[in-house]
């Protein structure tokens, strides 16, 4: 089946009759772009009517004209090859010699024109009598090209080309297996596509897993929309400083593949959520939207004392919209990433400092932090209007016309082991029950549909309250050419080590081996410390012993200069705690003192998430390190993962117990750890004092103890029933 | 007598240290090199891109710079950063470059307040009072003017002629555990007070008349 992506096109009506006729005719495979490339041309940049290409027709672009005069739709047809011919003879696996081996044709499409009998065939000319019988006239002898071709019109190719090159000398190594993921992994997918291209005229929600390319796809959107709309004030923003450099980068690549020309970084900004006065690097939305309307800027200091820990930006944000009644339009375009970081407030800020029709494009991870509805639906996010109509509702979908919430439910970083492997511990399906709960589930979605928008299916039992359940990933959402690193070992294992220094011997002899010997680059691995509080100094040991034994490795931006991860030219291997891991990714992922992550009073949910984003950083192998008893215990509880197939296997809990795990698994402050544990103690040292007879009832107020008494019983009987 | 060896042992065996403690985060594996006058330089390999501190630009853009080119020994937890270069000739040590460009700033601090407000290893540098201060033990032999250019001084905050005399030359021991002391105290006296000293004491090269001066006295030479 012929899939559309909707660009933006000044020929609606013509393009939607082409895509009708496309879509009724040819059930083949082929994807139909409208208003897409943006191809550069003598006299600037501009996006070609549409094009369509198919495994079995090849590329053909279609010139469309609305009304009754094709003009000389030659000189146009010229055009539009010669400048995708220019863009794909770059690519060598696209030439044979000098000739290419996939040659763009032009049709030109005139449903209101009446043709000639002897019009120049060299430029065919069609409407609605023979435009089927021109398409299926053209054949294209290389469908083994297709998904070369394809990556060309995607940009991709460009952009991947941009990574470090490989050098493999033993077709068996780590290197070599992840070469050939990454080769593999080449093309967007349609939904992908869709979600680059098509722009709504107003708010558009993607969501998606990690690894399932919202960043890249918000970052070829950005340039999209600044090649073909110059002027267009455009923002990117996202809340982890190192995927500034990524965005940089991408956007560039775009850019320069579609239009030859560098990015107008005086329209198209790369901006941090929060920013701060100085320079450029500095800028943020939230600080523009202060400056711009002439409100009180809150750094994070001032913040946290004025709203509170937690509440930082969400309050100076808050502060900000309520501080201003009509505020200054700033942008024609925003793009966020990583949404759930940000939280409903900044949303709000971003669209109020949008001009008409409020082209806010937000992307985010509805498990990023396992917690459901890291962001509430449309409606309720960005408000109402003073008659009380919610400002944003999403239309249900209609053809020819972009969609407004798009779900990327294919997931390519992890494989199917890694990501179940991660979701189970991060939910606690298999952990040992808690005696407070029965259950060893740690949390859990009340819209039990959420599981099947992350690409889990039911393969057993019901996905209801109080019922069993079997999930498992499908080879549709979970892709299974990511196991391909199997081949080489364990995509994910536990082990456990006597003591913190056997650890990090284990840790500093692997990576020499990696580099040594396995084909990998430093940055192909990251050392990951779960815990960001002791991150620094755990991570001396194992880094002593490598520097020791000549292998660079520097720790992750705990400094200033943090906005790149990875140091591209230089040989490093990246130690870092959880929250500089966000948003990267290796081949290769180390994480020590997993024993932290095992259990926790009173932080429970929060350390599960953290292993659970530490587990995502994958694209193949994971070993997941530590010591102890609670390593031991973190270990059975994969091994029964593992056991089970990497299913998850579990009852859904009902309404109650869902209630239940919210209040006894919640993160609790530092007071309240505080006062939970001087309670017990003063419990205990209470009985103490009782039974040696130190201490007499008596000496104790009497209606306090009969409180004491009522409640205790009270609260039995609960437990009991 | 200090040789190149030695001062590169002490060199790797700082680096080492302050690795396994959690104080240099980033570094650049120390070297002894021949460069192509015959001189022998121990510390930092790569060496172009020093003169950046000296060109009349802000400060927070040289440190960039210097960041940026990966100039430096070693890098610390919140940024600073540490230049080691002793330059022989003849076996005789004729230079050194001996260098502190703390960060200008704590941006990241905004991010993940939390990490430096709990961390002993941040407790002296997130005051917002600090006012950030390059500072450099330059020893130069060929350059000696008697008290105009003393062999070995300290020049603080880029200023041009600040020339604080210092009596000797440093070890690269005698300036990391005087920089870690003064500007990360705490740390330093919690985790790395004991740094080993693998390097003899150098010889003291402060003139008569510099010694009517305000002086620095390098470790009790």
């Amino acid at each position: 089946m012929t899939i559309v992506v909707w660009g933006s096109t000044k020929k609606p009506v013509t393009s939607l009759r082409l895509a009708e006729a496309i879509e009724q005719n040819f059930p083949e495979e082929g994807m139909l772009y409208i208003g897409y490339p943006v191809l550069s041309a003598s006299d600037g940049a501009s996006s070609i009517d549409a094009l369509w290409i198919s495994p079995k027709r090849g590329l053909i672009i279609f010139h469309l004209v609305e009304g009754r005069d094709v003009g000389s739709y030659q000189e146009v047809q010229d055009e539009f090859a010669n400048n995708l011919e220019t863009r794909l003879r770059a690519h060598r696996a696209l030439m044979q010699g000098r000739s290419l081996l996939a040659p763009p044709r032009v049709i030109t499409y005139a449903p209101m024109v009446h043709i000639d009998a002897n019009y120049d065939v060299s430029y065919p000319l069609t409407n609605d009598d023979n435009l089927i019988t021109v398409l299926n006239a053209t054949v294209w002898d290389r469908p083994d090209l297709f998904a070369a071709a394809h990556s060309v019109i995607q940009s991709i190719s460009s952009i991947r080309q941009g990574r470090r090159r490989r050098t493999i000398h033993n077709q068996n190594s780590r290197g070599a297996v992840l070469k050939a993921l990454e080769d593999s992994i080449a093309n967007l997918d349609s939904r992908q596509s869709r979600a680059v291209i098509e722009t709504v005229e107003g708010v558009q929600r993607i969501r998606g897993l990690a690894g399932s390319g919202k960043t890249i796809i918000l970052a070829l959107k950005a340039a999209y929309l600044h090649a073909q709309h110059p002027d267009w004030r455009i923002a990117v923003t996202f809340n982890t400083r190192s995927l500034k450099g990524q965005f940089r980068k991408y956007i560039t690549d775009f850019v320069f593949e579609q239009t030859r020309d560098v990015p107008d970084w005086t329209k198209l900004q790369i901006l941090n959520g929060w920013g701060a006065p100085g320079s450029d690097d500095r800028t943020g939305v939230y600080y523009q939207f202060c400056r711009a309307n002439g409100v009180e800027f809150f750094d994070f200091s001032s913040a946290r004392k004025k709203f509170g820990s937690t509440r930082e930006f969400s309050g100076a944000c808050q502060h900000a919209l309520t501080s201003v009644n009509s505020p200054q339009k700033l942008f024609d375009v925003v793009l966020v990433d990583e949404a759930q970081d940000f939280g409903p407030e900044f949303l709000r800020l971003c669209y109020a400092a949008l001009s008409v029709p409020k082209r806010l494009v937000y992307a985010y991870d509805e498990l990023q932090s396992l917690t459901e509805s890291t962001l509430p639906p449309p409606e309720e996010l960005f408000g109402t209007d003073i008659e009380g109509r919610s400002l944003v509702t999403f239309a249900a979908p209609q053809p020819g016309q972009p969609s407004q919430d798009i779900i990327l439910e294919k997931c390519y970083r992890n494989s199917r082991p890694v990501l179940a492997s991660a979701h189970a511990l991060g939910f606690g399906i298999y952990r040992n029950p808690d005696a407070k709960s029965g259950t060893g589930l740690i949390q859990m979605f009340d819209r039990s549909e959420l599981w099947e928008d992350v690409g889990y299916s039911v393969v057993g039992g019901e996905l209801k309250d109080g019922a069993k359940v079997s999930l498992s990933r499908t080879p549709h959402s979970s892709p299974e050419f990511l196991e391909t690193p199997a081949t080489v070992d364990q995509l994910i294992e536990f082990i456990v080590f006597n003591d913190p220094a056997e650890q990090a011997q284990w840790i500093a002899d692997a990576i020499e081996k990696n580099i040594k010997q396995d084909e990998l680059n430093h940055s192909d691995i990251i050392v990951i410390n779960p815990d960001p509080l002791t991150t620094v100094k755990q991570v001396g040991a194992p880094r002593l012993l490598l520097f020791e034994r000549g292998i660079q490795s520097h720790v992750a931006g705990v400094d200033t200069d943090s906005d790149v991860f990875f140091k591209s030219e230089d040989d490093s291997v990246a130690f870092t705690g959880i929250f500089r891991a966000k948003g990267n990714e290796a081949g290769m992922v180390y994480i020590m003192n997993a024993q932290d992550c095992y259990y926790s009073f009173g932080s429970l949910q929060k350390i599960r998430n953290q292993i659970f984003t530490a587990i995502t950083r994958s694209k193949a192998w994971v070993k997941v390190l530590g010591f102890g008893p609670k390593m031991e215990r973190l270990k059975e509880e994969f091994a029964r993962i593992r056991d089970h197939d990497y299913r998850l296997d579990f009852t859904y809990p009902d309404e109650e117990t869902r209630r239940f795990l919210k209040v006894v698994n919640r993160d609790l402050t530092a007071a309240e750890k505080r006062s939970i544990k001087g309670a017990a103690h003063n419990v205990r040292e209470l009985a103490a004092e009782l039974e040696s007879g130190r201490l007499m009832l008596d000496d104790l107020p009497k209606g306090e103890l009969r409180r004491l008494r009522e409640l205790l019983d009270e609260k039995m009987r609960d437990g009991n029933a | 007598m200090a040789t190149p060896e030695v001062l590169l042992r002490e060199t790797q065996k700082l680096t080492a240290e302050l690795i396994a403690v959690g104080i240099c985060t980033d570094q650049n594996f120390p070297a002894q090199v021949v460069q192509m006058d015959g001189a022998v330089t121990v510390g930092m390999s790569k060496t172009d891109g020093l003169a950046i501190t000296l060109k009349n630009i802000p400060y927070a853009d040289s440190y960039k710079v210097l960041a940026e080119e990966r100039a430096f020994s070693m890098r610390f937890i919140d940024g600073g950063l540490i230049q080691i270069l002793y330059t022989f000739r003849n076996n005789e040590l004729v230079k050194h470059r001996l260098a502190f460009f703390p960060s200008p700033d704590l941006l990241e601090y905004q991010n993940n307040a939390e990490i430096y407000e709990s961390d002993e290893l941040y407790a002296d540098i997130t005051a917002l009072n600090v006012v950030t201060t390059p500072m450099r033990f330059d020893f130069d032999r060929a350059n000696f003017v008697e008290v105009n250019h003393p062999m070995c001084h300290l020049t603080i905050g880029q200023y041009r002629n600040c020339r604080i005399p210092v009596s000797a030359p440093l070890t690269p021991h005698a300036f990391v555990s005087f920089v870690l002391r003064s500007f990360y105290n705490t740390p330093f006296k919690n985790l790395c007070s004991d740094l080993s000293v693998i390097s003899p004491k150098l010889v003291r090269t402060l003139s008569g008349l510099e010694h009517q001066q305000l002086y620095m006295q390098a470790c009790g030479i």
